[in-house]
């Protein structure tokens, strides 16, 4: 009894050794990555942290920015239909543009998942595609396509679908055109991921069980992708909500979003404290998003680990 | 009456025959092996009867009805992966139910049944755990509990005990089998491991380059191999070269093993060679005896109930394996000359 409390105590001993070296090691990594944590604190941290103080000051038509601290900022845009309507307009068109891109994106990741060899990395260049095209040039594709006399209304009429142009071009639809565009990318490779790591016999399981494709796809291919959904979802909804030039664009000044908002009150109208309250209500969205991303994340991840 | 029947199925990977024409009849409740070296299609054929993959030729036959045009859902046949194959996103009750839930069985049947099923595989009380929480051979027993209980018409197991440590292996088998015989279930076992294949088949099919050699029960494929390639194969084997001196009527001859006659039934014509088999454990090894082979005692080696000997002849090595309670070993130095002797029934005839 004696002995093996001792034998206990030294491999106590011996564990909190290891342990110390552990905690050495994990130092020097932290250690690599002092670059990389001094341009996230230097470059956005810290302008964040001026973002937050300044948005709680007053607004002085001298100096911009005043000396005392108020809620003001906020309370003008809370209260006002205006401003919550951009608001809910900008999640609304960012919340289209994921639904969006997850239907347009699974079909697309699962069949490049399917392909083998050279055909594979071709296809997914040819995703990566739009990413490789200056935002701007891009959406002046889409104003061409989509204007009152571009090529889509002319074909609609050529072919006598209908009398007169349909307004297509700056309106939520074509801003939402243009960044799923854009984005989908992202929500491909991200689904990509989830879908290669699947292990084909289980797949095969499903079927040897009794399952039909379409109930092996609902019972366990899109279970095991939800992940890469999430994630997928997280990127596109955080940078849809805070793009700029594609509505810039896209949308025109009908389409007003926040990120325009922004850019108005700190370039045109020089209120940067109510800009930084508007940039940061931005921020806020986009941090609760990824909250409760990674609750789901956790949640789905249950029994999703690798084996 | 034949069960599971397969008749000339090919499958071609790429232009090269994969399975060429394979025949094979499985009667009810038998369980056969496939055993082959990696590479010989036993997966690929295994894969044809689950419907995994098409034939590109012949037919597969279950209880009188083609199903190799049938998709693998349809073919009711209940498969265990060498990885498990667990839907990990399920508990192991949604695993075992997963079958059921598809031919709409209800409720209450599939609790008892899934509970049953995992009571056989003496996993009751892991109802609500997650895949990822159970050791290797917990997995593997799920995963044999999610075949079973949809009462498959064959049970296809491709390697389910290669991913296991080497104890867990043998007592995962013994279970197999038991169950096995409990359920009566037609089944199909592919393994590369002989020993396996030995201990636990009805009869074992022996694969060599997409072809069956031979099949048979266990101890009919040990000790009468058809084909070279299963005297290789199955067990060690000493190859041994004799000499034709004289030939009598009824294919018997007289052949010397350098010097060590012996009388044997084998078509031989006098004065050529002719090469045999002959299994380690079947030389006896005296240091007087009347006759016998006489080869010095290279090495020799311990391996508790049985010592092994190393025995050179000339330029050539035999092993002989024998019982330490037949021959103690301390009686033997190496390097000292002994006499081999055989039974001549036990030399196997090679098929060149
Ligand atoms: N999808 C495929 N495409 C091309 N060749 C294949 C394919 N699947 C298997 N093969 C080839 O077919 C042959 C038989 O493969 P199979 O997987 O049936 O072997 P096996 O007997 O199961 O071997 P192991 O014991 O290693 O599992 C191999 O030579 C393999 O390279
Ligand atoms: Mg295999």
């Amino acid at each position: 009894m004696q002995a093996e409390l001792e034998m206990n105590q030294e491999q106590d001993i011996q564990f909190k050794q290891m342990k110390k070296k552990k905690s050495k090691k994990r130092l020097d990594s932290w250690l690599l990555l002092l670059p990389a944590l001094s341009i996230f604190l230097f470059f956005f941290l810290l302008p964040l942290v001026f973002l937050f103080i300044t948005s709680f000051k007053n607004f002085d038509a001298a100096t911009g920015i005043g000396h005392d601290w108020t809620l003001q900022n906020y309370a003008k845009f809370i209260t006002d239909q205006f401003y919550l309507g951009v608001l809910w307009r900008t999640v609304k068109i960012a919340l289209i543009t994921t639904l969006a891109a997850v239907v347009i994106s699974y079909p697309v990741a699962y069949q490049i998942t399917k392909v083998r060899g050279r055909m594979k990395n071709y296809l997914t260049l040819l995703v990566l595609s739009p990413l490789l095209i200056s935002m701007v040039i891009r959406c002046y594709g889409w104003v061409i396509l989509l204007s009152n006399n571009g090529v889509v209304n002319n074909a609609l009429m050529k072919l006598g679908l209908i009398d007169k142009p349909l307004t297509l071009l700056y309106t939520e639809f074509s801003v939402v055109i243009g960044m799923v565009h854009v984005l989908f990318p992202y929500m491909v490779l991200s689904i990509m991921g989830s879908l290669e790591r699947i292990d084909p016999s289980i797949i095969r399981a499903s079927q040897n069980l009794g399952a039909g494709p379409i109930r092996t796809f609902f019972s366990v291919i899109l279970p095991l992708t939800l992940p890469g959904i999430f994630a997928g979802s997280v990127m596109v909804f955080s940078l849809a909500v805070s793009s700029f030039v594609t509505p810039a664009i896209l949308g025109g000044p009908q389409v007003k979003v926040m990120s325009f908002l922004t850019y108005e009150q700190v370039s045109t109208i020089l209120n940067w404290p109510f800009g930084s309250a508007i940039g940061f209500l931005l921020i806020f969205i986009a941090t609760i998003t990824i909250i409760i991303y990674s609750k789901l994340l956790t949640k789905s991840e249950k029994g999703v680990a690798i084996q | 009456m034949s069960y599971l029947c397969l008749e000339n199925v090919v499958k071609t990977f790429n232009k090269t025959e994969v399975v060429k024409k394979m025949n094979l009849e499985i009667k009810k409740g038998e369980l056969v092996s496939f055993l082959g070296p990696s590479g010989c299609g036993k997966t690929t054929t295994l894969n044809m009867i689950a419907g995994f993959l098409d034939v590109d030729g012949g037919s597969i036959v279950v209880d009188g009805k083609p199903v190799h045009l049938l998709p693998p859902n349809k073919r009711e046949m209940g498969m265990v992966f060498q990885n498990y194959a667990l839907f990990p996103h399920m508990t192991v009750f949604d695993n075992v139910a997963y079958g059921l839930k598809l031919r709409k069985v209800p409720k209450s049947e599939i609790n008892q049944r899934v509970l049953e099923a995992l009571e056989m595989v003496r996993l009751s009380g892991y109802e609500k755990r997650y895949p990822k929480e159970l050791s290797g051979g917990q997995q593997q027993r799920v995963s044999l509990a999610r075949a079973l209980v949809i009462k498959p018409k064959v049970l296809l197991l491709d390697e389910p005990l290669s991913n296991l440590d080497a104890k867990l292996r043998q007592e995962m088998r013994e279970e197999i089998v038991d169950i096995q015989k409990k359920v009566g279930i037609t089944t199909i076992f592919v393994t590369h491991d002989q020993e396996e294949a030995l201990a636990i088949s009805d009869r074992i099919a022996v694969m060599y380059e997409g072809r069956i050699e031979q099949v048979d029960t266990p101890v009919a494929i040990y000790n009468h191999p058809q084909t070279d390639f299963v005297s290789r194969f199955i067990g060690e084997v000493n190859q041994i070269q004799g000499h034709v001196v004289e030939t009598f009527s009824g294919n018997q001859c007289k052949v010397s093993f350098d010097g060590y006659h012996q009388v044997l039934s084998c078509p031989g014509t006098k004065d050529t060679l002719i090469d045999f088999y002959l299994r380690p454990e079947k030389i006896q090894i005296y240091q007087e005896h009347s006759e016998g082979l006489r080869v010095r005692v290279e090495r020799k080696m311990f391996l508790g109930a049985k010592t092994r000997y190393i025995l050179q002849l000339k330029d050539q090595q035999f092993i002989a394996d024998i019982s330490n309670t037949v021959l103690n070993p301390d009686q033997i130095i190496e390097g000292q000359d002994v006499l081999a002797v055989w039974n001549p029934e036990e030399l196997l005839a090679t098929k060149k």
